[in-house]
């Protein structure tokens, strides 16, 4: 009952504006994280690693919340009508925040958005079941040489990183092969352990959590990963597709600019954390240190590239 | 006996007082439309952190098994799922409240929760790693198979009533098919709003759907919500003896709901249609479903709580999550550090099966927890005044739907499509049909959608949707299930002719409605607006890709046509049926004040505030509400009770499950 009235109090100081505080002091209570998809994805597990880091380095807890929906666009599309005190952040994805409003009407431009730390890449990467015939890359490129139309991919979603990697082979390989969306890397997954598609073009977390389950036949990343060293990259194999998913924490337009410099400040020190990243690497997280500083010029460059791959895509003329 | 060994490890007070605390906290969150467990357990995820991993795992399973069985109690006592898992409860629930058998509802729902908990989590124990090739070898193609079972369920439902059955599963796969397409990526039928970008979601559907009905009867008249029953408690006594005689349906319930909570993105909603559905079939007296069989409560109860060990196994063996719960309880396993995986059962030994024999405790907690609180639930809803269940019903709907997403679009969707939702059901469209659809209408798309992606790229288009065993297996179930009701309608009509006894089922207004036998002029009305819609969406699909407008070009002609049956049927009755006028009687009244209470506090509640709006709404459906004219003393304890009540679900909302209140211009 203590605990009832004291709430009531608080939230009636809180209803009065109190004189702004200054960000070296923030934050002074629990945080709001808002996960723009369902829970037990990529985006979801990244965020609650750097939950489990997140009272040590700014003394205050933050608190996990789905809002999934319109493959995050339900969530990006209201980011701007939260308010912009810094205690409520949310993650936010490239592609997806490129080439959804390419793709439609979906209730938000790319550059209404606020992101102010980009901390992990997921890089693509090709797989398939441990049973498949295919131990190569190259094997996999001549059947679909000799087959068009046949070789199945299974990926997360449409107009996604995972689609725009397919395509992109497509092109540079110069082969016909079909790409399957499914509802999440889950059922993408389900189906290529299931034998219900060929091969899948997921991220390359994927293959930590499967093991021995799924070979990883090449991964879209500049260097090869720590965790897979025998993994060949695209480029290696003669193919230039690098790329993935970038995650990162976004904040709402009205956020001041102390503000956003200071939770990519918070960003930066998590991903410092030697816990965090021995979680997240052997987890076959590809750390980045993005910051708001050099955000805009990130963007810029992303945005170009997804616009090229969005043509690919058919999805703008 | 190693196992065994791990069963100490969970008996400590530690986490048996977990055990004990989650199946409370998550059977009074499941109870709550809308509060789900997916939510509750998110909040609790950083507290597990400091944990012991295998505690932290047993309350978060304590709370998600709690809910499921949770989402019962709504069900049966207003009927409204409290959580998708217990829609088919409604069916049967709901009507055995309304004749006073409500107590006996709620302690079968309860011996069958337990007994389907314990099925589950048995065979996670015992079963896991070989039961996970279930989860594999369902492809696409099966998946819009047991879609397809789960929509025959319709042709049971609305027996004699058919074609206004399709007619409502065709609105309920359109209402899917609103927002971004997951194959396609198009932006379908949002008519430009941003709200319908998510599309319509389901628990807020529900809501509108099952319970928005429910209180504008309530506040009609002055008839009291529920009989009351006349040995008065719950009658476990006679529930065990009813649970023992329907033994047979209670394991086959179990299984059915294990097996389907194996697959992924299946859930508990689906396991407890099927074996609803399949309960029905196997019955000696189909016909009772739907009007307060005790064996459709049984069914689903008994399945929906065997998901939850069921979708731990792909969850702990593959590491792909059955459920949304199980999907945030696999993240609080990554961050304790716990590879998931084939290897976990082995590497990780302890803490898997010291967590699973806490599962299963848990699980037999229910019945003590469960026949505890049911009790109170049961006089509270039996014993409280009109003026105070209307209001307090209302609430939890409002809150329900607005507490998915922090969304007050949620809860004004919910108001209008329960609005919706009356007036089709008064015209015989009922709701159930519609919510299947909704329910099914985005796994049978995608399934669709893939196997003929699949099939098409094979050149085996045929047989990947036609040969495959499982989906044989299905198929044929599927047909049993549509042919069955129609073998048995007829079946049942020779045994009267043959008996010569005119048999005239009773009809309490929950069952089916009777074929009218004169021109249902109202029922053309609308087939007529849906023909318009049918010609609209197929219209708005022109301009969409390819792998976008299969579905829905489909949708919209099964819809013209069914609706233009009906129409065709009903031009051959002959005319001048009962062309009631609508007339503006006290009852009418009523229904038209609450409907106009709720549109306001829904539209008004991001202006204003959340609590200001509930507390007024609140009084103004107790005044509504009142037949008892008590004196100004009791109304004075009434608002106070009332004012209480809102409080204290802003509070249980804003500070315990942290969602961003509207807060207006007030609070």
């Amino acid at each position: 009952m203590k605990r009832t009235v004291a709430t009531i109090f608080a939230g009636l100081l809180a209803a009065s504006p109190l004189a702004a505080q200054s960000a070296e002091d923030f934050p002074t209570k629990p945080m709001t994280y808002i996960i723009p998809f369902n829970a037990g994805g990529e985006s979801d597990i990244s965020a609650r690693f750097q939950q489990s880091e997140w009272e040590a380095v700014t003394g205050q807890q933050v608190v996990i919340q789905y809002q999934p929906g319109a493959g995050g666009a339900q969530a990006w599309s209201q980011l701007n009508s939260l308010p912009g005190d810094g205690y409520t952040v949310m993650g936010i994805n490239l592609p997806h925040t490129v080439l959804q409003p390419l793709a439609g009407s979906v209730g938000y431009a790319t550059e209404d958005l606020t992101p102010v730390h980009y901390f992990h890449y997921t890089p693509n990467a090709i797989f398939v079941r441990k049973e498949s015939q295919f131990e190569s890359l190259d094997q996999l490129i001549e059947h679909a040489k000799a087959n068009p139309g046949m070789v199945t991919f299974a990926g997360s979603g449409s107009n996604s990183a995972n689609n725009l990697a397919a395509v992109q082979l497509n092109q540079l390989a110069e082969v016909n092969t079909t790409y399957v969306p499914f509802s999440g890397t889950g059922p993408s997954i389900t189906a290529i352990l299931g034998g219900s598609t060929m091969a899948g073009f997921n991220y390359a977390t994927s293959g930590v959590s499967q093991g021995d389950a799924m070979r990883m036949l090449a991964v879209a990343s500049e260097e090869r990963l720590a965790s897979f060293p025998d993994v060949p990259t695209f480029k290696e194999l003669g193919y230039d597709i690098v790329g993935g998913a970038y995650r990162g924490v976004a904040v709402p337009a009205s956020t001041s600019e102390e503000l956003r410099q200071r939770i990519s400040d918070i960003v930066s020190q998590i991903n410092a954390q030697p816990a965090f990243i021995e979680k997240m690497e052997s987890a076959g997280f590809v750390l980045t240190d993005i910051g708001y500083d050099k955000m805009d010029e990130f963007v810029a460059e992303r945005v170009e590239e997804y616009t090229a791959g969005a043509k690919a895509l058919g999805i703008i003329q | 006996m190693d196992i065994l060994g791990y069963l100490l490890n969970a008996l400590t007070p530690f986490n048996l007082l977990l055990a004990l605390v989650g199946v409370i906290l998550g059977t009074v969150i499941g109870a709550l439309p809308g509060l789900s467990a997916t939510m509750a357990v998110a909040v609790l995820v950083p507290f597990t952190f400091t944990m012991d991993p295998a505690a932290g795992l047993i309350a978060l399973g304590a709370i998600y098994t709690g809910a499921i069985y949770g989402g019962a109690y709504a069900a049966i006592l207003v009927n409204t799922p409290g959580t998708p898992s217990a829609i088919a409860t409604t069916f049967d629930g709901f009507p055995m409240a309304k004749r006073g058998d409500g107590g006996l509802a709620l302690s079968l729902a309860t011996i069958a929760s337990v007994a389907g908990g314990i099925v589950g989590a048995v065979s996670l124990l015992l079963l896991a790693p070989p039961l996970a090739k279930v989860a594999l070898s369902f492809g696409p193609t099966e998946y819009f198979w047991l879609a397809m079972f789960g929509l025959t369920l319709i042709a049971a439902l609305s027996v004699g009533n058919t074609v206004k059955g399709l007619i409502g599963a065709c609105v309920g796969l359109f209402l899917s098919m609103i927002g971004v397409a997951v194959v396609g990526g198009d932006v379908r039928y949002t008519m430009g709003m941003q709200r319908f970008l998510a599309g319509i979601d389901l628990t807020s559907a529900i809501i509108g759907l099952y319970c928005v009905p429910v209180i504008l009867d309530l506040v009609a008249t002055a008839d009291p919500h529920l009989k009351p029953s006349e040995t008065g408690g719950l009658r476990f006594r006679d529930s065990l003896r009813m649970s023992l005689n329907r033994k047979f349906n209670v394991i086959r319930s179990s299984v059915i709901g294990t097996v389907i909570g194996i697959l992924p993105g299946a859930g508990g909603s689906i396991a407890g249609l099927v074996s609803y559905s399949e309960a029905r079939r196997s019955s000696d007296e189909p016909e009772s479903f739907g009007k307060g069989n005790p064996d459709g409560v049984i069914a689903t109860e008994a399945a929906n709580n065997a998901t939850v060990g069921g979708g731990f196994i792909p969850t702990l063996v593959l590491g792909i999550p059955g459920t949304p719960p199980d999907a945030i309880i696999l993240g609080a396993l990554l961050v304790q550090g716990i590879k998931i995986g084939p290897t976990l059962f082995t590497t990780d030994a302890d803490i898997v099966y010291t967590f699973i024999w806490g599962l299963l405790i848990a699980t037999a907690l229910m019945l003590p927890v469960g026949l505890l609180i049911g009790r109170y639930a049961y006089s509270f809803i039996i014993k409280v005044p009109k003026a105070i269940l209307a209001p307090t019903v209302a609430l939890l709907t409002i809150i329900g739907a607005f507490a998915i997403h922090s969304n007050v679009e949620d809860a004004q969707l919910m108001v209008v499509l329960g609005i919706f939702a009356w007036i089709l059901n008064r015209y015989g469209f009922q709701p159930s049909p519609i919510v299947l659809g909704l329910v099914l209408g985005s796994i049978a798309e995608q399934g669709f959608v893939q196997t003929y992606l699949i099939g098409n790229a094979s050149g085996r288009l045929a047989e990947m949707f036609f040969m495959r065993p499982i989906s044989i297996g299905i198929i044929c179930a599927a047909v049993l299930t549509l042919v069955f009701p129609i073998w048995a309608d007829w079946k049942s009509k020779r045994r009267a002719q043959l008996a010569q006894v005119a048999e005239q089922l009773a009809d309490d207004g929950t069952g089916i409605a009777p074929e009218p036998k004169q021109r249902d002029v109202p029922g053309m009305v609308i087939a007529g607006i849906f023909i318009v819609l049918g010609v609209v969406i197929y219209l708005g699909a022109s301009g969409m890709s390819p792998l976008g407008s299969v579905f829905p070009k489909t949708i919209a002609a099964a819809l013209i046509a069914f609706s233009a049956i009906l129409i065709a049927m009903n031009l051959r009755l002959p005319a001048g049926g009962p062309s009631e006028a609508i007339e503006l009687n006290a009852a009418a009244k009523h229904r038209i004040a609450l409907g106009a209470v709720m549109l306001a506090w829904v539209v008004l509640m991001p202006a204003i505030g959340f609590l200001v709006t509930s507390m007024a709404a609140f009084i103004a459906i107790m005044v509504i509400a009142d037949y008892d004219n008590p004196p100004a003393k009791m109304w004075a304890i009434w608002i106070t009770a009332g004012l209480l009540i809102c409080t204290a679900f802003w509070w249980l909302m804003a500070e315990v499950l942290l969602l961003r209140m509207p807060t207006g211009l007030l609070f």
